[in-house]
């Protein structure tokens, strides 16, 4: 017979249990009781049926799952003996929930941590990119929820770049899968604007991946901005309120990532009309400025006009009554010039017949004319002799007769 | 590999946000008809753009080889 220390004894079992009697690992099922956490580290829970009870033990980084006292599930894990405290329990490396309760009650505790962690937050919400070029898309090739999904957006919009990560959806490989499709992407940032996670309706055990705690944190930590549509209508999963953009089917999802190409369109050619048509009312208002202004221009210039009309009218008026009143000062002057000419011509008349007479009397007393009658003047030293006295005998004298004259000499005076 | 020339590649989110801005801007502006026309002319051009992209019909899709149930976040990061 073998003598083992305790340690040895402890080791031995624990290795033999591990490897010799569940190599494969073991599964349990029963319902939780006496559920604790320590630490926040070791979580001890307690797995019975009616007779039975088994401990359990797991870590939080490894124990995703919430469990409450009360929930049926399945462990799956390796049995134990611990060497400190020789206690035996059954280290928990993974657990299913067992039916709709345990699933809608594990649904209801994580959604309530998670939410007052922040990772629902509206605020944290990120917006989408409004014309994605490229998308990524998490969903299973298989299923409806993939097919659905391009059909639509093909129909919406076109030349976008779908980069497609082929995950499971359900099952064992659902979240590790899910998950490392999310790690993936924001490994290259380039694959992908904007990322989709999507697949069909199911019920509460079909969707647990995407109500698991790995997911959940895997859309909220995603860089890129991230669209979740899962399910019918009425499905809710919790990564649903995780996403920046909550689709509520696959189809919906298309819907939100990218416009109609029809509305865009419409968009653009209406742009178009209302950028030709304010530019046409710019125009318009121009030309109705440049009327304005001609017009102002045309009054003020009328205005000039009429101002320079005034002015010449006034001259004219001016001029006019200056002329009148010279002309009736002219009219003055012509009437005295005419007076004064009849009465000069009066007077002329009156001086010309004066003059006559006295041209007739001084006619008359004309010496040669007295000559002509047989007279004779007689001129001594060149002066009239009116007396014999006045020469001597022997002198000269000058007799002028009617025609010519005689120079004759005194010889007697009587 | 295939970004450098997705750069270069017309951007639609970009022209159509710039085409809005013009609009835009004739709704909201007393339209001054020097600006108004280069910004027309330069909005026509946009909507041309535009117009020919929204032509494009097919979506391309890459099927991704990975198998990311066995990326383990710190190794691939």
């Amino acid at each position: 017979m073998n003598v083992f220390s305790v340690s040895q004894f402890v080791e031995f079992l624990n290795a033999a249990l591990t490897t010799a009697v569940f190599p494969e690992g073991l599964a349990i099922e029963g319902e939780v009781a006496e559920y604790r956490v320590s630490q926040d580290k070791w979580i001890w829970f307690l797995l019975k049926d009616e007779n039975s009870v088994v401990s359990c033990f797991a870590t939080v980084w490894q124990l995703k799952t919430p469990l409450e006292d009360g929930m049926q599930i399945r462990i799956f894990g390796y049995p134990k003996i611990h060497a400190k405290s020789g206690k035996f329990s059954v280290t928990v490396e993974r657990v299913e929930l067992m039916g709709e309760g345990a699933l809608r009650r594990a649904f209801e505790l994580l959604k309530k941590k998670l939410a007052a962690e922040g990772l629902f937050a509206i605020e944290r919400k990120r917006p989408l990119p409004r014309f994605p070029e490229s998308v990524g898309l998490i969903a299973s090739r298989e299923s409806a929820a993939y097919s659905d999904f391009l059909r639509i957006l093909g129909g919406r919009w076109g030349g976008l770049k779908i980069h497609s990560a082929h995950v499971q959806v359900q099952g064992r490989d659902a979240v590790a899968d899910i998950v490392g499709a999310f790690k993936y992407f924001n490994a290259h940032p380039g694959l992908a604007d904007v990322l989709v996670l999507t697949r069909g309706g199911g019920s509460l055990e079909d969707l647990q991946a995407f109500n698991s705690e790995e997911v959940v944190r895997a859309v909220f930590g995603s860089a890129i901005p991230v669209v979740v549509g899962v399910g019918h209508e009425r499905d809710e999963t919790l990564a649903d309120y995780a996403a920046d953009l909550r689709a509520s089917t696959p189809t919906h999802a298309a819907e939100l990532l990218a416009p109609h190409r029809r509305e865009v369109a419409a968009f653009v050619d209406g742009g178009v009309e209302r950028m030709h048509g304010a530019l046409r009312g710019a125009v318009g208002g121009r030309a109705a400025a440049i009327d304005g202004m001609a017009r102002q221009i045309e009054a003020h210039a009328r205005r000039r006009i009429d101002d320079f009309r005034h002015l010449l009218l006034d001259f004219a008026r001016h001029f006019a009554a200056f002329r009148t009143s010279n002309a009736s000062r002219l009219a003055q002057g012509a009437a005295l010039a005419s007076r004064l000419s009849s009465s000069a011509s009066f007077w002329a008349g009156r001086f010309r017949t004066a003059i006559e007479a006295q041209e007739r009397l001084l006619a008359n007393v004309d010496p040669r004319r007295i000559l002509s009658r047989g007279y004779a003047l007689v001129r001594a030293g060149g002066k009239i002799v009116k007396s014999a006295q006045a020469v001597d005998i022997g002198q000269t004298v000058d007799i002028q007769l009617h025609q010519g004259r005689i120079m004759s000499k005194v010889t007697e005076k009587l | 590999m295939t970004a450098s020339k997705a750069e270069k590649k017309f951007n639609f989110g970009e022209a159509y946000q710039e085409l809005e801005q013009i609009i835009g801007w004739f709704e909201r502006e007393e339209v001054d008809l020097d600006e108004g026309l280069k910004k027309f002319e330069r909005g026509l051009a946009l909507a041309q753009k535009c117009k020919e992209r929204l032509k494009e019909v097919e979506n391309k899709v890459v099927e991704i080889k990975a198998k990311f149930g066995e990326i383990d976040g710190a190794a691939n990061e």
